[in-house]
């Protein structure tokens, strides 16, 4: 019994937390950003072609 | 009338991606793909188009395949500015998945091209989206081995010095723009990096600026996100109260947006703090919570650990009838998803807590036997001191980023 209640006493001194276990893959990333492109990007700068100008004049 | 089409078909795709319909977006991008055009500027956004929507949709080797498309259009066309977000479009796509040295000369590519034009802007991004490829792969080889943040190898430390460095221009380019919602994204990703460095006080300062944002523009996600990783850093500070407090208000947050992985995350961190504090009842309120919705959300790897710190707070409560059961679901657990080292940490301590019951139970004969040899396999041969901390235990590794942390 002595010799139990010693181990369990040991045992419970063994009790240690890991902070490891918290930064193992806790770490919360920002997103990524992606660059974007449109068809229509540059309808508006120069290539003002009548047969797309038809389509994109609708959404403008 | 064949141009209309796919331009038609383009466009929706473009309205339904902006709506947040990736999926239905890919499909009209890939129908005016077939239908074809004359128009490469068309197409190359399309492309382009195409390559983001599978980012976002995780299907990282098709996205690769159509940026990819871009960025060989670009060139042929001439589109210098074209060309640039392509690569960094490229850059990325190859960055998820784990090329970081041609991740890395795509970014700079980007770089490069965005000084050129004098589009501060494209620079900008370029430099963050070089600072994430360096942080990933300091991350990337620091996970292969185990060590606490800041105990690094040189390697490690040197891409994530480099992140750092890409971090602070990036933020001295945004900054002078008045570009909020881009220091916010700096600002985490550098603390994150110092973390990881070692740098705990800096990681603090950053997590705080980027908390500020978040709140400026109540993007609650954000805010979320640094708690977290403030609660993280005041770990290794040693300040356990304050780690609780963030990630009390992590848990909180979680629970607003009713996002279960994160709300067991932020148990399961509540749940070490806890421990760390040896106010052991809380630790297991927290850790039960976890595991219900572990369970939950079948999470298995995420049961095992929650039964595994289950099983060491009974011990240290001294209740070793409970101590013992999670210990038992432990061993099963690791059984069942293949997990050597967690079956072996748990049958050690098994051991442990039946030395100390002076008892032997059902198993115990066998068990003893097999756990040598299980041990054999891991150690080479060698038993080692008895008591294997989580350290020891191999868990999933997962994938940087990309791969929600609950899954």
């Amino acid at each position: 019994q002595p010799l139990a209640g010693g181990q369990a006493a040991e045992l419970q001194s063994k009790v240690v937390p890991s902070k490891q276990i918290l930064h193992s893959d806790n770490m919360e990333m920002e997103p990524e950003t992606m660059e974007t492109k449109s068809v229509t990007d540059y309808f508006s700068k120069l290539h003002m072609g009548s047969l797309v100008y038809s389509c994109t004049g609708k959404r403008k | 009338r064949m141009e209309a089409s796919c331009l038609e078909l383009a466009l929706e795709g473009e309205r339904l991606c902006k709506a947040g319909d990736c999926r239905a977006g890919v499909s009209f991008f890939e129908a005016a793909v077939q239908v074809g055009t004359e128009d490469l500027r068309t197409l190359s956004a399309i492309y382009s188009q195409l390559g983001n929507a599978y980012f976002y949709l995780q299907e990282y080797a098709k996205a690769l395949e159509y940026h990819h498309h871009d960025l060989t259009l670009a060139r042929t066309i001439g589109d210098q500015l074209g060309e640039a977000k392509a690569s960094g479009n490229l850059g990325n796509t190859l960055k998820v998945l784990g090329n970081f040295e041609e991740a890395i000369v795509c970014c700079q590519r980007h770089l490069d091209i965005s000084r050129e034009l004098n589009d501060k802007v494209g620079e900008a991004r370029a430099l963050y989206n070089l600072g994430n490829v360096y942080h990933s792969k300091g991350k990337n080889v620091a996970n292969a081995g185990t060590h606490d943040p800041g105990d690094l190898p040189d390697d490690v430390k040197n891409a994530l010095q480099k992140a750092a460095k890409y971090y602070e221009e990036n933020l001295s380019i945004v900054t002078e723009l008045g570009d909020r919602a881009a220091q916010g994204r700096a600002f985490g990703n550098l603390g994150n990096t110092h973390y990881l460095l070692g740098n705990f006080r800096s990681a603090v300062l950053a997590h705080e600026q980027r908390l500020l944002i978040a709140k400026e523009f109540g993007d609650r996600s954000a805010e979320r996100r640094a708690y977290s990783n403030l609660g993280n850093a005041y770990i290794f500070l040693g300040e356990f109260e304050t780690a609780a407090e963030y990630y009390r208000r992590t848990l909180q947050l979680a629970r607003q947006l009713k996002d279960r992985a994160v709300e067991a995350q932020a148990c399961y961190s509540l749940g070490n703090t806890y421990t760390l504090l040896q106010d052991y009842e809380r630790a297991i309120d927290y850790h039960l919570k976890h595991l219900v919705i572990a369970q939950e959300l079948h999470d298995k790897i995420g049961e095992g650990r929650a039964c595994w710190s289950l099983g060491n707070a009974y011990t240290a409560l001294g209740n070793h009838d409970q101590a013992i059961h999670f210990a038992e679901r432990h061993l099963e657990i690791s059984r069942e998803v293949g997990d050597r080292s967690g079956e072996l940490t748990a049958r050690l301590n098994l051991s442990d807590l039946q030395m100390v019951l002076g008892l032997s139970y059902s198993t115990n004969n066998s068990m003893m036997a097999e756990s040598h040899a299980v041990e054999n396999s891991l150690n080479g041969g060698r038993p080692r001191g008895r008591r294997y901390s989580m350290e020891n235990m191999e868990l999933m590794k997962l994938t940087p980023e990309k791969v929600p942390n609950w899954n």
